[in-house]
């Protein structure tokens, strides 16, 4: 079986100011089954941009050189622009930190899933489509889907925003899901729920995700496997029931790093960041 | 605290040598547009062309000569004569001091007066707010060439008139905007910082939101500098900016209309000076905008 | 050091806290633990004089912060605020920053004294002239705790310092944190949503859910299992 998503030797680079160029991305290579893959990073390591670059969606000013990007066995290097935004939203989707920012203010929610049907099915009638997005609202486990199916985004609290833009992105029902952060704008509480209804769509229909987080712990509970990002790099590739065992220091820091409930009271561990993970340049 | 910091000799330079720094890599990013850089080329030509007018002259540009009236462009007259044989060329470059005196009057006078309207305005909020804002609704209300011409009627014809009455019809654009920055400041997390140090509401008005409005009145300085030229030249096309024998560029529009279809260039001289110092303008104020605006800058 | 009692806090249109009351003695570290809209961030800034609709009672010191005038409020108490890209002025140097408020009240040789909060919180100071946007995050919130350390307050309120670093800053800024307690025996009232920040950093805290308080426990209550509340128990689970 073919991997759903293969990614050999990706490089994103942006020009900075002295018109040179700062890369972000720096030689990142990985494969995706049909599992759930977690990708780890703190701010600046090109976690978001890995993943936008599969989706296509990196702004026009950033330069991206690739060796191999394939999406079930298509060839993304040399996919058109028109067969990538096919692609897009069919196939592969994106769920976003902050549904306040992904979601459109000024149209209810019910017409943004509509709208997002329609894109897959033109010639879907009205009423269908109506029917289909209110399936996927119950789907998230919204609990009354016909009253939340009239409200504006801004009407809704931040779990369920969340969970109408999971809605939105799986209902043409895509072979892969990318979810950056999904759950760091979000409480505690409300952050387990919308991961099992995640887990519930991954699992049931058999989509591969890609689950980009700066929360190591997080993401160990929640994927199969992890990749630990560091400077544009993949410094730890590991299961995720074997994290403990990991071996990069730097992912050995981060795990040491965070304070626990039960753990000690001396000063926290702190990362001393080597040149050396950062790697040659 | 036994520790002793090395402390620097002149704190001040230091401070200033960190603005400088900042300026030349600002510099360097205005020299990425090369619209912008056109825009202010042209602007840096008007400027030298006003500063070094009797120099660049050829010919005195009030001094008629009936014999030359209505000159075509020609070697002793590169632009053509107007209707009392004075040169268009050296006319021109003199009228570059006057378009220059304006837009600096104006200027100068309406963005500090707005700002300040604005910045208080929107700093201190209730009544004072709502009092400057109804003064400023009552200016914007009325067309602005309109108002114009009623002031310089009121006032008399002239060029500090026209420049005084342009004035009073362009501050309210910047009391709106800076009123609008300070909404935004004056909630930001680094005023209420300054505000729990004790600071005053003019210290925080004066060197916390004022600061912050500066681009966005900057930028819209350079646009409006284009609306100004046209005004005045505008105020001047109907006799009531610059009297004559005065070389202001609409005036000469206006005594070139009578010419303009066997002597064209009596008129449209002036009129591709002006045209091309309102671009000048306009291009830099777009650039100075890509680079200034916070809401299209992204976040450091 | 600081005694709150009944306060009800009303923040556009609806109340943010209701009938909260707790106090933390000087030397201590208290908590404010709750998920957004539970009121514990409210609760600082009204503290500070930020909110003007409340009533009830804060002292701070002993001072009754309805009647002591700011300058004198801003002497004991200081805030450290959760954004770091917001609470810095983005168009001075950071030493001007750190000086002002030593300047507005008018202490003696601000610029010693700079270079002095500069070097005690881990930046040295060479920093003095670098402006917010060449700093990173965590930088900027060290700069900020300097900040609020310039005028010797006694009692520091930290509204999720944290929360906007990554993991790794945060752990550094912990520490310094519990570094400045330790060496200049200063009282922290810190709101988080993070429960094992507030566990770490914290004697005792205070859970808070929809503007009114749950429960106040210790941390060895807390690592103990001695919960009350099932809604404290929840937090713990899904931490």
């Amino acid at each position: 079986m073919s991997a759903l998503v293969e990614i050999e030797n990706l490089r994103v680079a942006f020009r900075n100011d002295d018109g040179g160029y700062n890369d972000a991305v720096r030689g990142v290579s990985l494969t995706l089954g049909r599992e759930k893959l977690g990708i780890v990073g703190e701010s600046g390591s090109g976690k978001s941009l890995t993943g936008r670059a599969l989706l296509g969606v990196l702004p026009p000013y950033a330069r991206i050189s690739v060796d191999t990007m394939a999406f079930d066995g298509i060839d993304l290097k040399s996919a058109s622009p028109k067969l990538r935004r096919s692609l897009r939203g069919g196939r592969m989707g994106m769920i976003l930190q902050d549904p306040k920012f992904s979601l459109n203010p000024v149209m209810t929610v019910g017409k943004q899933i509509v709208e997002a049907i329609r894109i897959g099915d033109r010639r879907i009638s009205g009423s269908d489509a109506r029917k289909k997005a209110l399936g996927i609202l119950e789907a998230v486990h919204i609990r009354e889907p016909e009253r939340v199916f009239s409200l504006y985004p801004h009407e809704l609290s931040g779990g369920m925003g969340q969970r109408v833009m999971i809605g939105m992105m799986v209902v043409r029902e895509p072979d892969l899901l990318i979810a950056d952060e999904p759950t760091s704008a979000l409480d505690v509480t409300v952050r387990t729920q919308v991961l099992s209804i995640l887990d519930e769509l991954v699992t049931r229909r058999g989509m591969g995700l890609i689950f980009i987080s700066h929360d190591l712990n997080l993401v160990s509970k929640f994927c199969d496997r992890v990749i630990v990002m560091y400077a544009g790099r993949i410094v730890e590739s590991i299961e995720a029931s074997r994290l403990s065992e990991a071996t990069h220091p730097y992912t050995r820091g981060l795990l040491s790093c965070l304070p626990q409930i039960d753990g000690s009271l001396e000063p926290l561990p702190v990362l001393n960041r080597d040149a050396s993970w950062a790697g040659a340049a | 605290m036994s520790v002793t910091p090395d402390l620097v000799a002149d704190p001040k330079r230091a401070v200033r040598a960190a603005r400088w720094a900042e300026f030349k890599i600002f510099t360097r990013r205005f020299m990425r547009n090369p619209l912008g850089v056109v825009g202010l080329v042209i602007v840096v030509l008007l400027l030298f062309c006003a500063a070094f007018a009797p120099l660049l002259a050829t010919h005195d540009p009030y001094l008629p000569s009936l014999t030359d009236r209505l000159a075509a462009p020609s070697a002793t007259y590169w632009l053509g004569a107007d209707e009392l044989g004075r040169d268009i060329y050296s006319r021109i470059l003199y009228g570059s001091q006057l378009t220059l005196l304006i837009v600096g009057l104006v200027i100068v006078t309406s963005a500090p007066i707005g700002l300040i309207i604005g910045a208080v305005s929107g700093t201190v909020g209730g009544w004072v707010d709502v009092i400057f804002m109804r003064i400023t609704d009552v200016f914007l209300a009325i067309p602005k060439l309109l108002l114009a011409l009623a002031f310089v009627a009121a006032l008399g014809p002239g060029i500090t008139n026209a420049a005084l009455a342009i004035t009073l019809t362009a501050w309210p654009p910047y009391a709106r905007l800076a009123r609008a920055e300070a909404l935004i400041v004056r909630n930001s997390d680094y005023v209420n910082a300054v505000r729990l140090a004790g600071a005053s509401e003019f210290r925080i008005i004066v060197f916390h939101v004022i600061p912050m409005c500066l681009s966005s009145v900057i930028v819209r300085m350079t646009f409006d500098m284009a609306g100004i030229i046209l005004t005045a030249a505008g105020l001047g096309f109907i006799g009531l900016g610059a009297q004559p024998p005065l070389p202001e560029w609409g005036a000469m529009i206006s005594t070139g209309r009578k010419f303009i279809f066997d002597q064209w260039w009596v008129a449209t001289v002036p009129g591709i000076a002006i045209f091309t110092v309102s671009l000048g303008f306009n291009l830099l104020g777009d650039a100075l905008r890509d680079l200034l605006d916070p809401h299209l800058r992204q976040r450091k | 050091m600081l005694s709150i009692q009944h306060l009800n806090v009303e923040f556009s249109g609806k109340l943010a806290v209701r009938d909260t009351s707790f106090s933390v003695e000087p030397g201590e570290s208290f908590g404010l633990v709750g998920e957004s809209g539970s009121g514990k961030s409210t609760i600082l800034r009204t503290v500070m004089g930020l909110n003007a609709n409340w009533n009830g009672s804060i002292s701070v010191d002993g001072l009754d912060v309805r009647k002591t005038p700011r300058k004198q409020l801003a002497k004991v108490v200081q805030m450290v605020f959760q954004d770091p890209y917001s609470s810095l002025h983005p168009r001075y140097v950071i030493g001007q920053q750190i000086a002002e408020p030593m300047k507005i009240n008018g202490i003696a040789n601000p610029e010693r004294r700079t270079a002095e909060l500069l070097e005690l919180i881990g930046l040295g100071a060479k920093f003095q002239f670098r402006f917010p946007h060449e700093l990173s995050g965590g930088q900027r919130q060290r700069v900020a705790i300097a900040r609020a350390l310039a005028l010797n307050p006694k009692l520091l309120l930290l509204d999720e310092p944290t929360s906007a670093l990554d993991v790794s800053i945060q752990a550094e800024i912990l520490n310094l944190l519990n570094r400045l307690r330790k060496e200049l025996g200063l009282t922290f009232v810190i709101v988080s949503h993070d429960l094992a920040v507030i566990s770490y950093m914290c004697e005792r805290l205070m859970v808070m859910r929809n503007a009114q308080p749950v429960e106040t426990l210790t941390r060895e209550q807390l690592r103990s299992g001695a919960i009350a509340e099932d809604y404290t128990k929840a937090l713990i689970a899904a931490a």
